[in-house]
């Protein structure tokens, strides 16, 4: 049962390593200490999520997408998995047309993940090897994403 | 020059829906591609427009056989965001559920895996065994899939003692069973000669690829939520996880027929040392915030991730089911490998394409572009287009 007991040291030193890093460029917010919220410019976005992988080991579970007033928010949550931590990235993209650079070049996870999110919230992922629709039908127009809620 | 085989739109063995387009030189795979999503269904908007209780059902619609696991996902982010403390009660019997959902499930797949090979015995055995597992868990949450188990907070009922005594039975009989099963089939030469060295996922591509569960596990990446992030009663109770280093189809098949076993150990443990008291917490608000539950699922991590925004009704749901990462894997898997390998290689991470897809057709007015009148219609259409060349 003693394995299981932790201090959650790996993702503190995680967040510490970030702030070394990207000085006041990152913001943390600590919901819990098992849960990290970071948000980051569209600038920072790539050297940080690649930094969370490659040098954190931090597992790419999924991204959450969503439309709100200000903008298309990207979350990406990478798993600290020997921690049982979760450290959410997240950064706002101006809309109507959002683009950041991909990360799949440089972690394949990523792949379909952001393929759903092009598909779902129409966001341009620059560099993405295979940048198709991935789960909506083929005969939808282009330029319709239903998670966007520009038309409510 | 490569040759273009395709193998869809339904999977030949699985009955599911997708469509592979495998690139072949003669005998041999060059390259794959997957196209998805022909089960679209709209949850993550459907779930914008329901209260935190409907979501638990809603959420259980994802997917037949791991419907425990997406509701208790769900629960877990809502508890996140809402900080309830769940019941000791209520933390074990969730737990009994959750892993008699992964015998059922594994069971499933083990049946299905004979059936890929020709292997019809084992097809016959697997799924002979199952249904005494899914008898136990009608007995326990009344169903024999969608419990209605979970909810925020606890869970739905409670349980007479006069069930576990037959459980407790059916899993003795369940554990001599999948010893028997599994000497059986590592005994096997033909199923070796099928499986061995078969579909090679090293442990850098898995990673690389994110996947997840069993198929993750079988290629030596050790991940398990259950150890890594102790949810229910994981932490007090005695099991390992199963890591196998064999990175073939034959690792990921003996990671499930072992997890079996595990699963039998952590449900008679939960039973012996049930505690009494109350099933649920009272969720009387969920406040602003953000919450995320993710729970080791039969076929791996399944990640839930909500944002309230004070309202009953959630802001934003994503749910995230581990086929959806275990697709890609697909690919490094089958290279070299001959064309009658790629159907097991690829029912080798036991896909559902229900978990992977959420979203129903529509067009740009919200309109259904095809109806059940509609595909029945067709469906006439064709059968009398038939009828006409005869």
């Amino acid at each position: 049962m003693s394995t299981f007991l932790r201090e959650h040291e790996m993702s503190k030193r995680v967040i510490e390593n970030l702030r070394t890093q990207f000085g006041d460029r990152v913001d943390v917010y600590e919901r819990s200490d098992r849960r990290y919220y970071v948000t980051v410019s569209n600038e920072d976005w790539i050297p940080v999520t690649r930094h969370m992988y490659e040098e954190e080991s931090g597992r790419l579970t999924t991204a959450s997408g969503s439309d709100k007033p200000t903008g298309v928010e990207l979350l990406y949550h990478f798993a600290i998995d020997r921690d049982g931590s979760v450290v959410n990235i997240r950064t706002l993209l101006s809309k109507p047309f959002p683009k950041i650079e991909s990360l799949t070049p440089y972690y394949p996870a990523a792949d379909f993940i952001e393929r759903e999110i092009f598909d779902f919230l129409g966001v341009e992922f620059v560099g993405h090897p295979d940048p198709r629709k991935i789960l909506s039908s083929h005969d939808r127009p282009a330029d319709f994403h239903p998670m966007r809620r520009d038309e409510q | 020059m490569s040759t273009i085989i395709p193998i869809g739109p339904f999977h030949p063995v699985l009955e599911e829906p997708e469509y592979i387009t495998l690139n072949v030189e003669g005998e041999t795979v060059v390259g794959a591609d997957i196209d998805l999503g022909r089960v679209h269904r709209g949850m993550e908007l459907l779930a914008q427009e329901k209260t935190y209780d409907q979501d638990c059902f809603l959420v259980e619609r994802i997917c037949g056989i791991c419907s425990a696991s997406h509701s208790w996902a769900t629960s877990l982010a809502v508890e996140d965001i809402a900080g309830v403390e769940v019941p000791d009660r209520a933390r074990y019997l969730r737990t009994i559920v959750h892993e008699l959902e992964r015998l059922h499930s594994h069971m499933l797949w083990v049946g299905l895996g004979g059936h890929i090979i020709g292997y019809w015995t084992v097809y016959m055995w697997g799924w002979k065994y199952r249904e005494p597992i899914l008898d136990c868990l009608e007995a326990i949450t009344g169903n024999r899939n969608h419990y209605a188990w979970y909810r925020p907070g606890g869970v739905r009922r409670d349980v007479a003692d006069e069930v576990w005594p037959m459980v407790l039975k059916a899993m003795d009989e369940f554990d001599a069973q999948v010893d028997l099963l599994t000497n059986a089939i590592l005994d096997d030469p033909v199923i070796l000669g099928r499986l061995k060295g078969v579909g090679i996922l090293t442990k850098e591509d898995a990673i690389a690829y994110g996947t997840l569960g069993p198929t993750a596990r079988g290629s030596a990446f050790d991940v398990d939520i259950r150890r890594d992030e102790p949810y229910g009663a994981y932490s007090e109770v005695d099991w390992d996880v199963i890591v196998q280093d064999g990175c073939d189809c034959l690792a990921v098949a003996v990671v499930r027929l072992l997890e079996m076993k595990e699963a039998v150990k952590i449900i008679k443990q939960c039973i012996n040392k049930l505690p009494d008291g109350p099933i649920a917490a009272e969720v009387r608000e969920v406040p602003r915030g953000e919450g995320i539950g993710h729970v080791e699922a039969p076929r791996g991590e399944c990640f839930h991730y909500i944002r309230s925004n004070g309202t009953n009704m959630p802001e934003r749901h994503k749910m995230r089911a581990p086929t959806f990462n275990n697709i890609p894997s697909f690919r490094p898997r089958v290279k070299g490998e001959t064309i009658s390998d790629a159907v097991l290689i690829f029912a080798i991470i036991d896909p559902c394409y229900s978990c992977t897809e959420r979203m129903a057709v529509m067009d740009s007015h919200g309109e259904r572009l095809l109806d059940y009148k509609e595909l029945l219609r067709l469906s006439h259409q064709k059968t009398e287009e038939i009828r006409k060349h005869l």
